[in-house]
This record gives structure tokens, sequence and C-alpha cells, in this order.
């Protein structure tokens, strides 16, 4: 049977592209460009692989802002069918977060919402159970592999001890991990359509009480003495000597 | 000052009451049996026993932390305590600072330090929060001579059916212990490649760990050796970073090491910024000649 399908992808900085503003200490994230978060990429693959095998509709939601385009259209390409832009993301803050994702799951129709387990930047790892507790569904979560038939999903989650094997009636909440599934690059073709697609966009309205202050952001110190050896033979040595040192 | 803390992992537990011990009371709600829980100072150990549902769970917390008197809830950050403190926090509708590696007590606030930006950034927060869930590593492990009551609690059935629980390897290894760690990233390309790696290891009576794909992807390493964000977090001697190329996650994990070396072919890869020392080659090449030289 067809499956419809709910995918919560992100938009985060290139975390590689990140550099220190040495008086401040604080990372610079203005003018860094926002890339598809690494586990939203995962989640949309675990979609794209239940619709290719089942049929159905995959719609991808993402709460960021209005540079998400971008993450969306490659969104398009790997296989979703509708896209959703919500704007007003302004800082990592899960229980929001959960909040505006639900408030739009709510308003479609859906078996199935994926989600990341961790996101690569926030890696807060909260909001699947809180968007599971908004939706009042089943969490099936650090799914690293789901299998479905009917309207029932099994998952195997593995968890730091025991792989646990869970079942649940759908609809119901799943994320993933990177182990997961490699996801897909692609074709061009399909990237170049894909830019054509529209997406809805609007804005959120939810607000929350936040208790939290930010007293400060910077990046965390790094006094490293960075000598670097293209001499093989001299690195060699100089390290056996450190590891010496180290073994005393 | 009274905490709830949750942990399913031995190692977390025993660092969170080594950290909290003179700060206040604490119970702690585990899953798993050691009796070597007991030396840490808790008032009371609590045993779930049955499936470890995580609805179940932080359904039986968010009960207890009602009715017992406490203020603030410490929940490992593990594949369950994530979970559990994710639907703590929307059952009660309370803020959650997720991913702490330091806490200090002010009075009706606290001051909480965790990674943004991958790990590019460290953001110190003043909030009014009661629920948080901890990193590994929060503090050594620091047993006493105590002995806390074991009492048993049993967890209530959720709507998500737990079918089989297969449990993986046992742990092997105590990363945190090691003098001197020679970790290995897929840069080593192949599993065989272990072998090459071991006389080093061996000649620096050093521990073999591993970057996140190397331990959990291609499983060349067991998953306790795994060092990183999401997996150990290490303070050794010196760390020697082979074939490693240095992402954030990783350097999360062994930020704290004294010494650090890395080999990487690529003389741009990142790690060689969170070195002291670093040689730039093939590390198949370059492993045998630093045991040569010890
Ligand atoms: C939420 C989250 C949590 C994560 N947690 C962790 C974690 O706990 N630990 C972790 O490690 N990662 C973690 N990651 C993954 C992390 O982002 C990287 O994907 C991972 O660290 C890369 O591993 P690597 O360095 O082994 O592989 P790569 O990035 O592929 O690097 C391989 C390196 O080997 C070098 N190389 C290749 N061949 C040779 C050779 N013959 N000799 C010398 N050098 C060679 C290459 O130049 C390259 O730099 C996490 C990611 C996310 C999103």
């Amino acid at each position: 049977m067809p499956y419809d399908i709910v995918v919560l992808i992100k938009q985060i900085p290139d975390l590689e592209l990140i550099k220190v503003n040495q008086s401040t200490e604080e990372p610079i994230t203005d003018g860094v460009p926002f890339k598809f978060e690494n586990l939203s990429k995962n989640s949309v693959e675990a979609a794209v692989r239940i619709k290719e095998k089942n049929g159905g509709k995959i719609t991808a939601v993402l709460f960021g802002n209005e540079k998400g385009t971008q993450v969306m259209k490659e969104a398009y390409a790997m296989g979703v069918d509708e896209g959703i832009l919500i704007t007003g993301y302004s800082e990592n803050n899960p229980v929001l977060t959960a909040k505006v994702l639900a408030q739009k799951i709510k308003q479609l129709h859906y078996d199935l919402v994926i989600l990341g387990n961790q996101s690569a930047d926030s890696m807060s790892g909260m909001v699947a159970g809180l968007v599971a507790t908004e939706l009042n569904l089943p969490l099936l979560s650090n799914a690293v592999s789901i299998e479905v038939t009917d309207k029932i999903v099994k998952v195997s989650t593995a968890t730091e001890k025991d792989v646990i094997k869970l079942e649940a009636t759908m609809p119901a909440v799943i994320s993933v991990t990177q182990e997961t599934n490699e996801p897909r690059f692609p074709p061009v073709l399909q990237i170049i359509k894909a830019g054509k697609k529209s997406i809805s966009t609007e804005q959120s309205t939810v607000k929350i009480e936040n208790t939290s202050k930010i007293i400060s952001k910077k990046a965390p110190k790094s006094e490293r003495k960075r000598l670097i050896f293209e001499d093989v033979d001299k690195g060699a040595q100089e390290v056996a000597k450190v590891l010496k040192e180290a073994m005393k | 000052m009274k905490f709830l803390i949750f942990s399913d992992i031995e190692d977390s537990a025993k660092q969170v009451m080594s950290f909290l011990k003179g700060k206040g009371d604490f119970v702690l709600y585990t899953t798993e049996k050691g009796e070597s829980l007991t030396k840490y100072g808790a008032q009371k150990i609590v045993l779930l026993t049955g499936k470890p549902d995580v609805k179940g769970i932080s359904s039986l917390l968010s009960d207890e932390f009602s009715s017992g008197g406490y203020d603030l809830v410490m929940i490992a950050s593990t594949v369950l305590g994530r979970d559990i403190a994710s639907l703590f926090s929307g059952q009660k509708s309370i803020e959650v600072i997720p991913e702490i590696f330091d806490i200090k007590f002010n009075s009706g606030t606290v001051t909480t330090k965790r990674y943004g930006l991958g790990g590019k950034a460290v953001i110190e927060e003043e909030s009014k929060s009661k629920l948080f869930t901890f990193l590994s590593g929060l503090s050594d492990d620091v047993p006493g001579d105590g002995s806390s009551p074991i009492e048993t609690k049993n967890i209530p059935e959720g709507v998500v059916k737990i079918l089989a629980i297969e449990q993986k390897k046992a742990k092997e290894v105590n990363l945190e212990k090691a003098n001197i760690i020679v970790a290995v990233g897929r840069g080593l390309g192949k599993i065989e490649g272990i072998q090459q790696i071991e006389p080093l290891v061996k000649a620096v009576r050093g521990e073999l760990a591993g970057s996140r794909p190397v331990c959990l992807d291609y499983h060349w390493l067991s998953e306790d050796r795994q060092v990183g964000y999401s997996g150990r977090t290490v303070k050794p001697k010196a760390y020697v970073a082979l074939g490693i190329s240095g992402q954030i996650q990783h350097i999360a994990g062994m930020r704290g090491s004294k010494v650090v070396v890395a080999v990487n072919k690529d003389k741009n890869a990142p790690i060689f910024q969170e070195a002291d020392y670093g040689i730039v080659g093939d590390l198949y090449q370059i492993v045998p000649k630093i045991v040569s030289y010890l």
C-alpha cells in the first residue's frame, strides 16, 4: 500500500567554512552559506526508499529561513514531492522547533513522520520526542532500519548496548541515524527540474517562553602547537620522542 | 537541592554522581544492575525492570519527579536517554537544555555549557531550566565508600511494542583510562589495516580507538572504541589520529587530550589544526617508521 510521509528537514550553516573572529573568539556565521543538514538527507533517503517500493507522497517541512529554498530544491531532486518552508528560525530551541513543526504536520495527511535523530549542528536529539508528544504519536527513534507492511512499521534501534526491535501502528514518528542509509546524489537533470518546482513558504507564528539567556558563544580554545612535518622521517622521529615522553 | 538522575549506562551514572557529590541529594534511576553503582552516595538507586520502553520510563520519571520533591533532572545523553528526556520535556511542558558538559548551580538559575554549531562553539547560558541531558565525560569517576539502598520499579508498557532485545558485544575497553590512544579513521581503508597499526599500539602500551564510521558503519573496531561527540570523551596524555580528517564531531571527543599527533595524507585536513605534531603522508608508511624510532 502507498504511504504518505512527512519528512522534517533542516538547513544548517556549512560548519567547515566557519572561521573564528580572533579578537572576540566568536565563530563567524555571517555570510557562511547554508547546506542540507546531514541527518536530514538520511531522512529524505529513508522516505524515498519507502516510496519507491510502495508508492505514496512525500512532503518535506523545513523550519528555517528564506535561504532554505536551496535545501528544499535538493530535497525535491532526491524525490520529495512537495515542500513547505516555514521561516522564522532564529536559534536552536528544540521545544519551539517541535511546536512549529507539529502545528504544520497536523494540517497534513501522513502515515509516517521521519526526521534525523540528532542534527549535525545543534545535536540536541530532542526534536523527535517532542514532535511525537505534540502529535501524541508513538516514537520509534534512532532507527538503523525501517520496514513497513500495511499499517505496521518495524524499526531496529541501536542503543549503546543493545539492538532493540520495535513495532508500532501508523501513524508514527521515526528518527533515523546516519548509519540508516547512504543518501543518494541526485542526477543533474533532476536538480535542474527541481529548480523549477514551487515551494510554499509561510512565516512561523508560534511563540514560547524561553528562560535561557546566552552568556557567551565562543569557539572552543585550541592552543595546539601545529608543528606539521612534510618530511616523513623527521616527523616520525619527533613523534616517537613525544610518545616516549607520554609513556613515562 | 535534590536531583533525579537517569542513566542506562554505568559510566555516565558514575560520572554524574561523582559530579553531584556535595552539591545536593540525588537518586539514580537506572536499567543497569551494577552493584558498583551503590558506592557513589545516591540516597537510593531505583532499578527499572521490564522492557526499556522510552515512553514508559519517561512517564515513570515524570511521576516520580512530581511526587518525590525533586528540583532538577539530569538524564544521560544516550540513545534511550535523549528520547526519555524529550518525552519528559514534552509531557511536562518544561524546557530542556540538552547535551551539557558543565553545569553550575546559582540561586534559582543554572549556568550550563554545551556545544553549538557542531562543536565550533561553546554556548554558555543561564536558565531556569530543570531538565538536562549530559554528555559522557561530565566528570571523573570518583567512587566513595557509601552503600546506597536498591529499590526496583517496573517500567509501564507503552504503545510501542518491543519485539526483541539483542545484546551487542560486551564492552572491551575503558578508553577513559588509557594513557595513550591510537585512533584510526576511514583513511585506514580496510579492516586488515588494523594489524599494521597494532605494533604501534603495543609499543606505546596504548589503546586502539576509531572515528564513528570505523566503529559504527564499518565495524572495523567495536563500538565502545568510538571517540567523539556521540562516542567516548577522552583525555589521554597523547592522542594519535591516523587517517582521521578531524571533523568537529570527532574533535569534540578528544579535545582534552594533552598532546595530539595527526597523520594524514591530505595536508589541508582539519585535523592538523587540532594537532601539536602532524605528519603529512601515508599512514601505512609512517606508522612503521614511528615504531622504529620508539
Ligand atoms: C550528530 C553527529 C554525531 C557524530 N559523532 C561522531 C563521533 O562521535 N565520532 C566521530 O568520529 N564522528 C562523528 N560524527 C561523524 C563526523 O561528522 C565525520 O563523518 C567522521 O568523524 C569522519 O570520520 P573519518 O575522519 O574517519 O573519515 P573521513 O572524514 O573520510 O576522513 C578520512 C581521512 O583519512 C585521510 N586518509 C585517507 N587515506 C589515508 C592514508 N593512507 N594515510 C593517511 N591518511 C589517509 C584522508 O585524507 C581523510 O582526511 C558525527 C556526526 C554527526 C552528524
